[in-house]
């Protein structure tokens, strides 16, 4: 069953068009990303999921009920980190989670919720006080009570270090593993990156893809650096390897090699560069990053769509340059 | 329940405040001075009877129903409007809670505030009368001051009902001192130019019947007259109005329905505009 079911679901205000006719479909268990810049409607989106907006036309279904008519049965088994929330100046962290476990008839410890968000030692003092990570803690914490089927969270990250994201992140996962569906929007896609299985793209109230994290990159056009470290100074011809399909330039300096080149490009690149007898040392790539990727979708031109065909004539190659490159990406990660 | 759920959170969001409290110290010390003026100085006050509990009850409504509907204001005008401008009620609406709920339950928080102060102080003042005179009866000083909370919640309800048609905290201040000013400061100026329009621009000799009903539409007129068709002792000491009418209408029950009617249409106004609003 579908957690989320968008169906030519547009909102309207006057003249600004803030949705226009999005169908998205998420499923139970996954952890599905909203990405768009501000303005995007992905507010808009997550506000109609939850009665705060009506939609002008189309329709919005959460955990298969109809958002609009059964909007309180869906909210009892939802929880929610809204955006451009405010939070009540004169509670305490205690008495804003105890508030959400009464609303929702729920049974949860104040304490473990506050424990798990990492905000347990501020917990009778006014949320007011909060700093702007510790009110998204504690709002994240609110949304947690009584497990939900299904979490909305807009913009979790906002204001939080990056220990702050990661701890979100782990919450998300952990979630996940009991069971619980996660949607959430971003303008970070490191953040969506880090945890996604599929994401959809908004731009200008248009949903402008839906796919895996993986599928997306290989839409991408946009093209990835190699960069070869070799056993000696290259002294072949660099348009011997520019011959290769999908490499857009090369530069020689020395030993080392710079290779302009699309993503299932990559592996060929090398395989050709041992063939003239040279042993690679070292390699390293910059993939195009999400961010490149987020930037041609939502901005101005879309990239080409890239037919089936050609997609399918990659693959092989698609998959060895993924595996290189998501060990690259791990080294990354622990330089970082 | 969700409407208590809310009605609690209200609550204790507003018990926290300090502003509520100092009010509270200001209306236990204008109730004790109105009872201290009550009893010692009654030819003052043109005050011809016997000192009584219900006397006083009637002395301290003058006084304080300006003072309860200009604090129902304070606490009141942002209970929705407010909660939307800055975006609690996103807080408020992400959890299982209908707008019902939250309308409802606001109306209950906030008189429940409302009513610490009166509580205080017309408990206060009951305490310092039940000393000093000696015709006191409790039961009808407990009826005057239940009245007294039912008049709060008229008010309250007036002004969550405006503040719940309107997105804008300024909207809804702007609106509910209109609606102050209409019918608690110059409505006797209303009724006057409605007597004058009706009888040709001119003044009759003796003023028209039904006036008596337009003279019941202020809340805080409704609550002085619905006080004395509770306590049968009021209509006397409280010079009704209604007892020099022949008319069907000509009972001090029409305070108690004009005070329904201040409780339920403007939120039922209210309601219906917050319900199909965009937040």
């Amino acid at each position: 069953m579908a957690s989320i079911e968008l169906s030519g679901l547009t909102k309207h205000y006057g003249e600004v068009v803030a949705l226009q006719d999005v169908d998205l479909t998420v499923a139970d268990g996954e952890i599905f990303g909203f990405l768009g810049p501000n303005g995007a409607g992905k507010s808009t989106t997550i506000n109609m999921l939850l009665d705060f907006v009506r939609p002008t036309s189309g329709t919005a279904t959460v955990l298969g009920m109809d958002a609009q008519a059964d909007s309180q049965t869906v909210r009892q088994r939802v929880g929610v980190l809204p955006d451009g929330y405010h939070v009540y100046d004169r509670l305490t962290g205690r008495q804003h989670v105890q508030f959400a476990i009464d609303s929702k008839n729920a049974d949860d410890d104040p304490e473990e919720i506050l424990e798990r968000v990492g905000i347990i030692e501020a917990a009778d003092r006014k949320a007011g006080g909060y700093s702007k990570g510790m009110k998204q803690r504690l709002v994240l914490g609110m949304a947690l009570v009584g497990e939900p089927d299904l979490l909305i969270l807009d913009e979790p990250t906002t204001g939080l270090d990056p220990r702050g994201a990661r701890d979100i992140r782990e919450i998300i996962r952990e979630e996940v593993a009991r069971g619980a569906t996660v949607f959430f929007s971003s303008h970070i896609l490191e953040q969506v990156q880090a945890v996604c299985d599929r994401v959809g793209i908004l731009r200008e109230g248009e949903l402008v893809a839906v796919d895996t994290i993986a599928g997306l990159r290989n839409a991408m056009t946009t093209d990835a650096l190699l960069m070869v470290t070799l056993d000696r100074p290259f002294e072949d011809e660099v348009s011997l390897l520019e011959t290769i399909a999908g490499v857009t330039s090369v530069t020689a300096d020395g030993a080392a090699l710079s290779v302009q080149c699309a993503n299932g490009a990559k592996t060929g690149v090398i395989d050709i560069v041992e063939e003239l007898g040279y042993a690679v040392q070292d390699f390293k790539t910059q993939e195009a990053s999400l961010e490149e990727l987020f930037i041609a979708y939502t901005d101005g031109e879309r990239p080409g769509t890239k037919s089936a065909a050609d997609a399918d004539e990659e693959t092989d190659a698609e998959e060895e340059s993924a595996t290189a490159t998501s060990e690259i990406a791990d080294e990354a990660e622990v330089d970082r | 329940m969700s409407v208590t759920a809310v009605a609690k959170k209200d609550f204790q969001d507003a018990v926290r405040s300090r502003s509520l409290w100092a009010l509270s110290v200001v209306f236990v010390g204008l109730a004790m001075l109105t009872t201290f003026m009550y009893i010692e100085f009654p030819e003052l006050l043109g005050g011809e009877e016997e000192l009584s509990g219900v006397g006083l009850g009637l002395f301290l409504a003058g006084i304080a129903s300006l003072f309860i509907g200009l604090t129902a204001i304070v606490i009141a005008y942002k209970a929705l409007a407010g909660e939307r401008e800055l975006g609690s009620m996103k807080l408020l609406l992400a959890l299982p809670h209908t707008r019902a709920d939250v309308v409802f339950g606001k109306v209950l928080g906030r008189t429940a505030t409302l009513a610490i102060p009166i509580v205080l102080g017309f408990g206060a003042a009951g305490l310092y009368g039940y000393v000093m005179i000696s015709e006191f009866s409790f039961v009808d000083y407990l009826i005057f001051l239940g009245l007294t909370v039912v008049f709060a919640l008229a008010f309250v309800s007036i002004v969550v009902g405006i503040s719940g048609s309107t997105g804008s905290t300024s909207r809804a201040s702007a609106l509910a001192v209109g609606f102050f000013l209409l019918f608690e400061l110059i409505w006797d100026g209303v009724t006057f130019g409605l007597v004058y329009v009706t009888n040709g621009f001119a003044l009759p000799e003796t003023m028209p019947n039904w006036i008596y009903v337009v003279n019941q539409i202020p809340p805080s007129s409704a609550y002085t007259t619905a006080m004395m068709a509770l306590i049968p002792d009021a209509i006397v000491m409280g010079d009704s109005a209604a007892q020099e009418i022949d008319a069907f209408y000509a009972t001090e029950w029409l305070g108690v329905v004009m005070l329904v009617f201040w409780i339920v249409v403007p939120l039922a106004i209210g309601y219906r505009r917050f319900k199909n609003a965009d937040l």
